[in-house]
């Protein structure tokens, strides 16, 4: 059993407190995604759970267990870098095996289990190479690779995929989610791109500020999202988001509604604006409109529609679909 | 500047700096080397004139028999001296290295310039002679290797410290994850990262080893542990009247410097530049 | 939490304990025994008798004046030249990379042996120098063996040793200067000679500052060169502090060599970090 358990987890540099404090449940088997901004902590959060760096106070247990004083390799987990870490100097063989090598595994127990490993990433014919005659897809392979044969209870992913290009990306989390399924461990996974949150988490962890800001399933976040944060960050286009004069007029402190809630008309409708733009990705039409009554307003509607700049337009919210936020 | 191909004018520029070159830096040489083959008599006119006769292998064979063959001697003592002291050198001086820039903190700030101040303090030598006197250490090798490794720490941490930051630390963080201690993230992930930078440091260390006068001249005095640059300068007081063998021992001593510099440039390059272009 | 880091100070110990032992130990010993007559035999108080007579005995006033006067006309020559250098041997001469190694090798290669060299080069009368110069007409200077020209001849002989490290450290200092600046000033109408103060100099001044703090400190500590070509002669009239220090130990007055061990230690920090912070600030401010 491999429940990640933070229990009140707060981490300070000095005077200044960068998590404060984390109360969080990550099942057996679940593949749990930290997501937030730049400097929200969740890298900080990562590495905390992985030892590399010592939380001020709280707890962490690792299946069961209370890690909290332990050395990292002592806790059950295994990490991907961002930019791999792979030992330059080492073969993709002695990569892969230098934990164990560590461990002093005996010679063929190692090179057995470094080769299933292979196999499973299907890094066979590149055991020889140095990591600089690979690729950058192959080494991301390498380093879950290396990770892999530690047969960790966790593993922790710090933003794997930024370093690859956009096809590449897409191809990874593909073979991540199934690496996921075929092992069944626990996986935490740090991004900052919503993307890869919402198509590979089970449990999506939005972070904001060192705290946590709204745990769910993708969809739950998206559905309803527990603060304007929250609201603004997972969905792209991102949603509308208005305060002051023009929420108190809908009778909340933040009004939101998404762009693809909105419906656009050249009839009557809720609000009226001029079109100042539209962006055209086919299947879709993204058009900014400027609305008086509120400032500037994002709508996604049909690819097939078209609309010219200066137009006058109608464009009405959903109500089943708006967001209402309080203080 | 803009303009790097070879216009007529950077020709004509380049045989006049050519010419100018060859009469302040070559000649000198070429005047060492021409003595060297001389005979003693021909020798003392110091003259620009070819040899007479040439009496290479002769002139060598004389220098390296001359006090008991001291020149096979000091030759031995300074390997060995610069041998040892590098070994220690980048060994613990890439572990004082690698601390400074991976745990910044007072302690690491405060050993920094501390090392670093011995590039700048000239060492107090009479004081050191009482200290060595009391380890008894004064007029033996290991006491002037380790007087080497003193005086090499400055640069050799500088030198460590700035390359060591170039080295991802997420690789002593897989390390540490894959169950390494501190010593095995050490000797096993970051010292075969730092060849680069310990060639330079070698080249540029055992060249300043073997070429020092000073320390060896204060430290080191006495028949049996002569060193190179000792022999040349006992040479001179002992045989004023024959310069061809002195050109001859002064040209024995510029080879190791000029084979190492033919070979390693780019490193000794690398190494007294760094810190010329702050970061 | 307090576990272990994966960087212990313990790495600091084997090379700290050499250090300390056989550099900062004999340091501070030695503004005791600065203060002290020493000999082989005793070390007796003797308050600042030592540091008096540094200052009053002609002969050591006199090493002490020669001391700044060295390495202030050597740190001068060798930023000069070595700038002058530098922009020559990256202006995409004929034969550029040669020279570059021309120019630096005598770094390398023994202070003594380039000593004595050139006091057979600099003999007044068999001297190559001087049959040079008298054969285009000149009547030679005693380079060496005149008092009032010896300290200036082993000068000369330092710049000629050390300009290529400064030319070497000048080179890449100019490699960080991108072409754009030259093209834009060229843009601008900069001739030549604009270029070289209005774009070289400054942006150069990194290296500067470093060709002036190591040839100052370089200076001021010399010792093998001029120990090998004029042993502070003739009379006194080359004597340096190191030159000093080493014929005091030598004579067995180790507290007056220690004495100026210090004041060669105090010399050094009063001109060099204060000008190299001077320095610095000033490259901020550019």
């Amino acid at each position: 059993m491999a429940r990640v358990v933070l229990r009140n987890l707060r981490k300070s540099f000095g005077a200044l407190e960068v998590i404060k404090g984390v109360d969080l449940e990550i099942e057996d088997g679940e593949f749990c995604v930290f997501v937030g901004p730049s400097g929200c902590g969740k890298s900080t959060l990562l590495r905390m759970i992985s030892g590399l760096e010592p939380h001020t106070s709280g707890a962490i247990e690792i299946g069961g267990r209370d890690v909290s004083g332990a050395e990292p390799s002592e806790r059950g987990i295994a990490m991907v870098f961002q930019n791999y870490a792979l030992y330059p100097h080492l073969t993709v063989r002695e990569n892969i095996g230098f934990g164990l090598s560590l461990a002093r595994v005996p010679k063929e127990e190692r090179n057995r289990k470094v080769d299933a490993v292979a196999e499973v990433l299907q890094l066979g014919p590149y055991l020889d190479r140095k990591p600089k005659a690979l690729s950058g897809g192959q080494r991301q392979r390498v380093a879950i690779g290396r990770a892999i044969v530690r047969d960790p209870e966790v593993f922790l992913f710090d933003e794997p995929l930024s370093n690859l290009d956009a096809a590449l990306r897409s191809q990874m989390r593909i073979e991540l989610t199934e690496l996921h399924e075929r092992l069944g461990s626990t996986m935490v996974y740090v991004t900052h791109d919503q993307v890869e949150a919402m198509t590979m988490a089970d449990k999506i962890v939005v972070l904001n500020g060192g705290r946590i800001e709204q745990v769910g399933t993708p969809m739950e976040l998206y559905e309803s999202p527990a603060t304007p944060f929250v609201a603004g960050f997972i969905g792209s286009p991102q949603m509308n988001l208005f305060e002051g004069g023009a929420a108190r007029t809908m009778g909340c402190d933040v009004y939101g509604i998404r762009p693809e809630h909105l419906t656009i008309s050249d009839g009557a409708g809720q609000w009226v604006g001029r079109v100042r733009h539209v962006e055209r990705l086919g299947a879709d039409t993204i058009v900014h409109l400027d609305v008086p009554d509120l400032g500037p307003l994002v709508a996604r509607v049909d690819g097939g529609l078209t609309y010219a700049i200066g137009q006058q337009v109608h464009a009405s919210p959903d109500p089943e679909r708006a967001f209402k936020y309080r203080g | 500047m803009t303009d790097r191909s070879l216009t007529a004018r950077n020709y004509a520029m380049g045989v006049v700096a050519l010419l100018l070159a060859f009469v302040v830096f070559i000649v000198p040489f070429l005047f060492v080397a021409i003595n060297a083959m001389k005979t003693a008599p021909d020798a003392a006119q110091l003259d620009f004139s070819l040899p007479e006769r040439w009496v290479f292998w002769e002139n060598v064979v004389t220098t390296v028999q001359t006090r008991d063959y001291a020149l096979l001697l000091a030759y031995w003592n300074s390997t060995l001296i610069t041998v040892c002291a590098i070994t220690i050198l980048v060994i613990f001086g890439a572990m004082v290295g690698f601390v400074i820039q991976r745990r910044p903190s007072p302690v690491s700030r405060f050993v920094y310039v501390l090392i670093l101040s011995g590039l700048m303090i000239p060492p107090a030598v009479v004081p050191t002679i009482w200290v060595l006197q009391g380890i008894n250490l004064f007029k033996t090798l290991q006491g002037m290797i380790l007087i080497q490794v003193a005086y090499g720490l400055g640069f050799t941490v500088l030198l460590f410290r700035a390359f060591i930051a170039t080295i991802p630390r997420e690789l002593d963080e897989a390390a540490i994850i894959d169950g390494a201690k501190p010593w095995q993230v050490f000797f096993r992930v970051v010292l075969p990262l730092l060849k680069p930078v310990t060639v330079t440091v070698i080249v540029v260390q055992s060249i300043s080893i073997f070429n020092d006068f000073t320390h060896p001249l204060y430290y080191l005095p006495g028949r049996d542990n002569v060193t190179v640059q000792l022999t040349l300068y006992n040479f001179q007081s002992q045989f004023a009247s024959q310069n061809n063998l002195l050109f001859m021992n002064i040209l024995l001593i510029t080879i190791p410097p000029l084979i190492v510099f033919v070979f390693f440039n780019r490193q000794i390059v690398a190494g007294m530049t760094s810190g010329a272009v702050k970061g | 939490m307090t576990r272990k880091s994966a960087y212990p100070y313990w790495f600091f110990i084997p090379a700290g304990v050499i250090f300390a032992i056989l550099f900062i130990v004999p340091t501070v010993a030695s503004f005791y025994f600065s203060l002290t007559y020493w000999d082989p035999f005793e070390a007796r108080f003797a308050g600042w008798d030592n540091y008096v007579q540094f200052f009053s005995e002609p002969f050591l006033v006199r090493g002490v004046l020669n001391t700044l006067f060295f390495a202030f006309l050597t740190s001068a020559l060798k930023t000069g030249l070595g700038l002058l250098l530098a922009v020559l041997l990256t202006s995409g001469i004929f034969a550029q990379g040669f020279l570059r190694s021309v120019v630096f090798f005598p770094v390398l290669v023994s202070t003594i042996g380039v000593g004595l060299l050139f006091q057979e080069l600099m003999h007044p009368t068999q001297g190559a120098i001087n049959v040079a110069l008298a054969a285009i007409g000149i009547d030679g200077p005693g380079w060496l063996v005149n008092p009032k020209l010896a300290l200036f001849s082993v000068a000369l002989v330092d710049v000629w040793r050390g300009v290529g490290l400064a030319t070497l450290i000048y080179i890449a200092g100019l490699s960080t200067i991108g072409p754009e600046y030259y093209e834009a000033a060229r843009i601008d109408g900069a001739t030549r000679w604009q270029q070289f103060w209005r774009v070289t100099v400054p942006l150069v001044r990194p290296a500067t500052n470093t060709v002036i703090v190591l040839s100052l400190i370089g200076g001021l500590r010399l010792f093998d060169l001029i120990w090998a070509m004029t042993r502070g002669g003739p009379g006194f009239s080359s004597d340096v502090l190191a030159s000093v220090i080493y014929k005091q130990y030598q004579a067995g007055f180790w507290g007056l060599s220690t004495a100026g061990n210090v004041i060669l230690f105090l010399m050094i920090a009063a001109i060099v970090a204060p000008l190299a912070w001077w320095l610095n600030r000033r490259e901020l401010e550019a």
